[in-house]
């Protein structure tokens, strides 16, 4: 074997000028590998997040009302209603040109975020109607003072797009002139794994709550990670493989740190998530009722936008469609753009499909 | 001979990888012994196996110099492995056995848990009251009971601005706050 390899060795073409100059471009990167390795290792730098300018409306008990400096061009200010729990808002304006709030404040959108907060245990007796009824009404109507418009647009990534759906169909008289739903689970009968895992049969939310008061971030940031059990192997394989590059390193940094805060779900509030949307799917069929009204999509009879994602396994492109087929309204789109739940929101990716999707969508309709 | 290595090698590896999906279908209800359709594992590890073994005879076979595209075609076969393992733990997780199974996991942890949770919280309490200090329970209260107190400052705010709007929109008896 031995004398066969050096039979093989001593075979070997002459190398070409274009292969050493590879494999010295290899050697260079190999280098930055370990320069940038044992940065991460020995020198960890806290990354920057949330670089776009914000000035705070209102805060009531943890949650905030955000509004973004932008030349406020466009004539309808957007309000983005995020999910309550599982990740801090920050992902939306993760780093300077990473940032779809950026994205929208440059195209002069006037923008305002609602930020639930982290919720405590003082806070487990809140259920979804208190943040329906109580906080995002409060939140929005700042934003519409605050704004000086006489009509906002809503768009609800993720969780929040059942919240602000169910928020838009019970107070008619929120201005509401367009509607975004990304990512948003609206039927829960298509929602993939989670759905499975939270089936009544097999998972007993009462004893749950009962027993826990709350639902810590450990046990949430265990429920996504099992989503995809590949992804931590994934991530580091892509590290490594990018670690010369210092953009790629700033943006892993970034990211990496918003993908390991998760928050946790306030006790009540996740009973009656789970029970009322991945237990009983009473939002598609009408059946929700929150302060004294209920809750009915076909009241959505402004434009409506869907945005799936391809790749989405939290909120698959199946759950968030049929919010098309339920609305009042003749101008609706549904857009499957690539990516997953949160690619298709930040990251490249999302600055090429999604992004200018979203705003020029809504930019021809404020 | 080389390629006589190369390719027992990768018989080998294919070999477990097949065993290793079979085994994981089977208990995951999933296996050719259970009622449902079995998958094919063949699916799940053409394409980067072909890939791989492609891979793995050039370069033991041409005899050329290890290139950079030696690292590139690797990382590419990682991914694929990865991707591969992926869609079978998808596969896997999704089945009905598989959630009953989580249920039942965290039902025990709970049933371990809340006994466990109680006792510590009953010997923490104590120890602060013997301290003169407040429990945990009672400094949550208070915060209850700030918040509750905010949200009614919130709503007076919200019934006097209400009242200040209907005014200033042309009269009209203000709201009762």
């Amino acid at each position: 074997m031995k004398d066969e390899l050096f039979t093989m060795m001593g075979e070997m073409p002459a190398m070409s000028p274009e292969l050493l100059a590879r494999m010295r471009e290899d050697a260079n990167r190999n280098f930055l590998r370990m320069k940038h390795w044992s940065e991460m290792v020995m020198n960890p730098k806290e990354p920057a997040v949330g670089p776009t300018p914000r000035q705070l409306i209102y805060r009531t008990n943890k949650s905030r009302l955000w509004r973004y400096e932008s030349r406020r061009t466009v004539r309808t200010p957007l309000l983005f209603v995020p999910n309550l729990g599982i990740s801090r808002p920050y992902i939306f304006d993760l780093m300077p040109k990473g940032s779809f709030i950026e994205h929208m404040t440059a195209q002069g959108f006037d923008f305002f975020l609602v930020d639930w907060g982290v919720f405590g245990e003082e806070d487990n007796g809140l259920t979804v109607e208190d943040a329906v009824t109580k906080i995002l009404p409060r939140l929005a109507r700042k934003a519409v003072e605050a704004s000086g418009a006489s009509e906002m647009s809503v768009l609800g990534y993720c969780m929040g797009a059942p919240l602000s759906a169910c928020f838009v169909t019970t107070h008619p008289e929120f201005p509401l002139k367009n509607y975004v739903d990304m990512a948003g689970p609206i039927d829960f009968a298509h929602v993939g794994l989670f759905g499975k895992w939270l089936d009544a049969k097999v998972f007993d939310v009462d004893k749950y709550v009962d027993t826990l008061g709350s639902i810590p971030a450990e046990m949430v940031k265990m429920g996504f990670k099992l989503l995809k059990p590949t992804m931590d192997l994934n991530t580091n394989l892509n590290l490594w493989w990018n670690l010369w590059n210092p953009e790629y390193v700033n943006g892993f940094n970034a990211l990496n740190k918003w993908a390991n805060e998760y928050l946790p779900f306030p006790g009540e509030f996740f009973r009656h998530w789970v029970k009322d949307f991945y237990q009983q799917n009473r939002l598609i069929k009408g059946e929700l009722t929150m302060a004294g009204r209920r809750v009915d999509l076909r009241e959505i009879r402004c434009p409506v936008l869907a945005v799936g994602a391809k790749e989405d396994n939290i909120a698959p492109p199946a759950c968030v469609k049929p919010l098309i087929d339920v609305v009042s309204t003749r101008d609706k789109e549904y857009v499957e753009l690539p990516g997953g739940h949160i690619s298709l929101i930040a990251g490249r990716g999302a600055s090429v499909h999604c992004w200018p999707k979203v705003a020029s969508w809504l930019a021809a309709r404020s | 001979m080389a390629d006589n290595t190369s390719q027992q090698l990768l018989d080998m590896w294919k070999r477990q990888v097949e065993e290793g999906t079979q085994a994981w279908l089977r208990m995951m209800g999933q296996g050719p012994a259970a009622a449902a359709p079995a998958m094919d594992p063949q699916a799940f590890w053409r394409p980067f196996m072909d890939q791989g073994m492609a891979a793995w005879s050039k370069v033991m076979t041409q005899g050329s110099a290890p290139s950079p595209d030696l690292m590139a075609q690797w990382k590419q076969f990682l991914d694929q492995w990865i991707a591969a393992w992926s869609r079978v733990l998808e596969q896997a997780m999704g089945t009905d056995t598989f959630a009953q199974l989580m249920g039942k996991q965290l039902e025990g942890f709970l049933n371990v848990s809340a006994p466990a949770k109680k006792a510590a919280e009953q010997q923490i309490d104590a120890s602060l009251a013997g301290l003169g200090l407040p429990s945990r329970a009672q400094v949550v209260a208070l915060a209850r009971h700030l918040a509750q107190v905010e949200e009614k400052i919130d709503g007076l705010e919200d019934k006097l601005d209400r009242a200040v709007r209907r005014l200033n929109d042309g009269g009209g008896r203000p709201e009762r706050a």
